[in-house]
């Protein structure tokens, strides 16, 4: 089939609109979802809250299962499933919404730039404490993950999860390292982000981008969930300008339904 | 002076200091400081496979990893990023970042695990600078670490085989190195006119796959359009490294301004076009039987 066939193809399923029983899965909330699967799925649902697109929340024990790539969160549009806040921008920019058009090249760049420097760091700062620290393994996240399961299943799947991580972790170099280095890690991509912002309200000037979700969602969980001891907090805490953004934020779009939550 | 730092890393060839990406970082960050080292190649020595390249020796210390080594000279007071702001160092670190996801993977693919390239270029390379009889095991065991790499990072199921996993890597390879050539413009280096050490990672990650005479590169093919890239590239071979780095007939000194950027506006649409295609493919292997399958069979 040519490009162009398969441009027009694309064009086609992707020009129905919005539906209005779109959903977004997750885990669990109160019981099993982690720090890492928490952020990227608050990050999906800042962005659909940015572009004005409704979207229900749906927490299942299985959601990893369902996912097309095996990662949560993961959307279902009409007939299509799409995962990954990265697969998700492209396709709500297929239907017409997107936050990034009015960047120039050069920003573009930049702003892909930074969403990789939040992935490549913050997001494997927080598998890595999650599942390669002893300590945190043992006490919450192997708990938490099984949690929906009866035995032996839990135990299999947890110690499975854990396993998995730990291979990724050592292919990317990462398992050399220890706690201290990965807190320090923390705190230079939370400086760098920290001096992009400035004094900006976002980090485009005026206009929030898929950058602000993704730096919110990460920020607004690594504050507010509840780990073995406060370091991550603390590291995060130590900018104020991030912290601001992060209320602003919070205080634009999740007013409705959060707003006794305090950071 | 205090005896100099010496530093580990794997051998030159193809008009470059080092083949090796994390070498030339290191390498091409000295010359940009001003530090000096007394490099040590590892070639013909047991330290190809005993030693993690490239390691800088000082005094009694020994730093590994490109970033530890760039902050150990940093803090020897071998700064290349004196002069930048604050912003400019957040905006290092991004693009960093932006290299190690998105470029690395493609690289190792092309160089370890292409099947027309592993057997012409690398293992041959590898193999005729190891000693006896590691060079049985050396180039076998960083390709099959270049084959985990990829898919433990990039491949996620159903996408478990590294065929399909290619194109998607390729394409994001391919857009990494547009977004760079967008940031780098008509400039020189990255942050005006004095390299820093952003102007080393790229280098390290783009000179040997410009350098390399690979039988199979639809990488090399793409970067070779992109002329700002390649220009960059040589002005650092011909002014730090002193090599007799033959000008790229297409490679011209004077920048060309129209032409270059209407090359990359076709080549950004390319790389669309290209994305686009793949998560169609994506769709189709992802239509299963509990999902309701699209209205148009592709032909």
């Amino acid at each position: 089939m040519s490009l162009a066939a398969e441009a027009f193809v694309s064009q086609i399923a992707a020009a129905e609109p919005w539906p209005e029983k779109a959903t977004l899965y997750q885990p669990l909330k109160e019981d099993q979802i982690l720090l890492s699967d928490s952020a990227s799925s608050l990050a999906v649902q800042t962005f659909l809250r940015m572009c004005g697109l409704p979207v229900q929340v749906s927490c299942c024990a299985n959601a990893e299962y369902m996912s097309p790539s095996g990662k949560v969160p993961f959307i279902h549009v009409g007939n299509q499933v799409v995962s990954e806040l990265g697969p998700i921008v492209q396709f709500i920019k297929a239907k017409g919404h997107s936050l990034s058009d009015g960047l120039d090249d050069v920003q573009r760049a930049e702003m892909k730039a930074y969403m990789e420097l939040v992935n490549n760091m913050l997001l494997t700062a927080e598998l890595y404490i999650q599942w390669c620290d002893d300590y945190t393994a043992t006490e919450i996240s192997r708990p938490r993950y099984s949690s929906p399961y009866s035995w032996p299943l839990n135990h299999i799947l947890a110690y499975q999860k854990q396993w998995e991580v730990r291979r990724k972790m050592n292919a990317i170099g990462w398992s050399g390292k220890n706690l201290e280095q990965v807190y320090e890690d923390v705190s230079q991509c939370c400086q760098a982000l920290s001096q992009r912002l400035g004094t900006q309200p976002y980090f485009f000037n005026k206009q929030p981008t898929e950058l602000d979700a993704l730096v919110f969602g990460h920020l607004f969980t690594i504050l507010t969930t509840q780990l073995t001891n406060d370091e991550l907090a603390e590291k995060v805490k130590s900018y104020t300008n991030l912290l601001s953004f992060c209320h602003r934020i919070e205080q634009t779009y999740f007013k409705e339904d959060k707003g006794s939550r305090s950071v | 002076m205090a005896e100099p730092m010496e530093l580990l890393c794997w051998g030159g060839d193809w008009d470059l200091p080092s083949v090796h990406t994390d070498s030339l970082i290191v390498l091409a960050y000295a010359k940009f400081s001003g530090a000096k080292l007394a490099v040590k190649s590892i070639d013909w020595t047991w330290r190809t496979i005993t030693a993690s390249v490239p390691q800088l020796h000082y005094e009694a210390s020994t730093v590994t990893e490109p970033t530890q080594i760039l902050n150990f000279l940093r803090k020897q007071r071998f700064n290349a990023d004196y002069e930048l702001t604050a912003k400019q160092g957040a905006d290092t670190m991004a693009y960093i970042a932006l290299l190690e996801e998105k470029l690395r993977p493609a690289l190792l693919h092309t160089f370890w695990v292409d099947a027309d390239n592993y057997a012409n270029l690398t293992r041959p390379w590898f193999t005729s600078h190891s000693p006896f009889p590691l060079n049985f095991f050396v180039p076998g065991r960083q390709a099959s670490l270049a084959l985990s790499r990829i898919l433990l990072t990039k491949a996620e199921s159903p996408l478990l085989n590294i065929t399909e996993v290619e194109g998607k890597i390729y394409s994001e390879a391919k857009e990494c190195l547009n977004l760079l050539s967008h940031r780098l413009g008509n400039f020189h280096f990255f942050f005006g006119d004095t390299p820093t050490s952003l102007d080393a990672f790229v280098f390290g990650h783009i000179a040997p796959l410009i350098k390399a005479p690979l039988p199979s590169g639809q990488l090399q093919k793409h970067l070779n359009q992109l002329d700002n890239l390649c220009q960059f590239c040589n002005t650092i071979l011909k002014n730090y490294f002193n090599a007799s780095a033959e000008k790229r007939t297409d490679c011209s000194p004077t920048a060309i301004h129209d032409p270059v950027d209407a090359n990359l506006q076709k080549l950004t649409q390319l790389v669309n076009k290209e994305s686009n295609l793949i998560e169609k493919m994506d769709d189709n292997l992802r239509s299963s039987p509990q999902h309701r399958p699209n209205s148009t069979p592709p032909s």
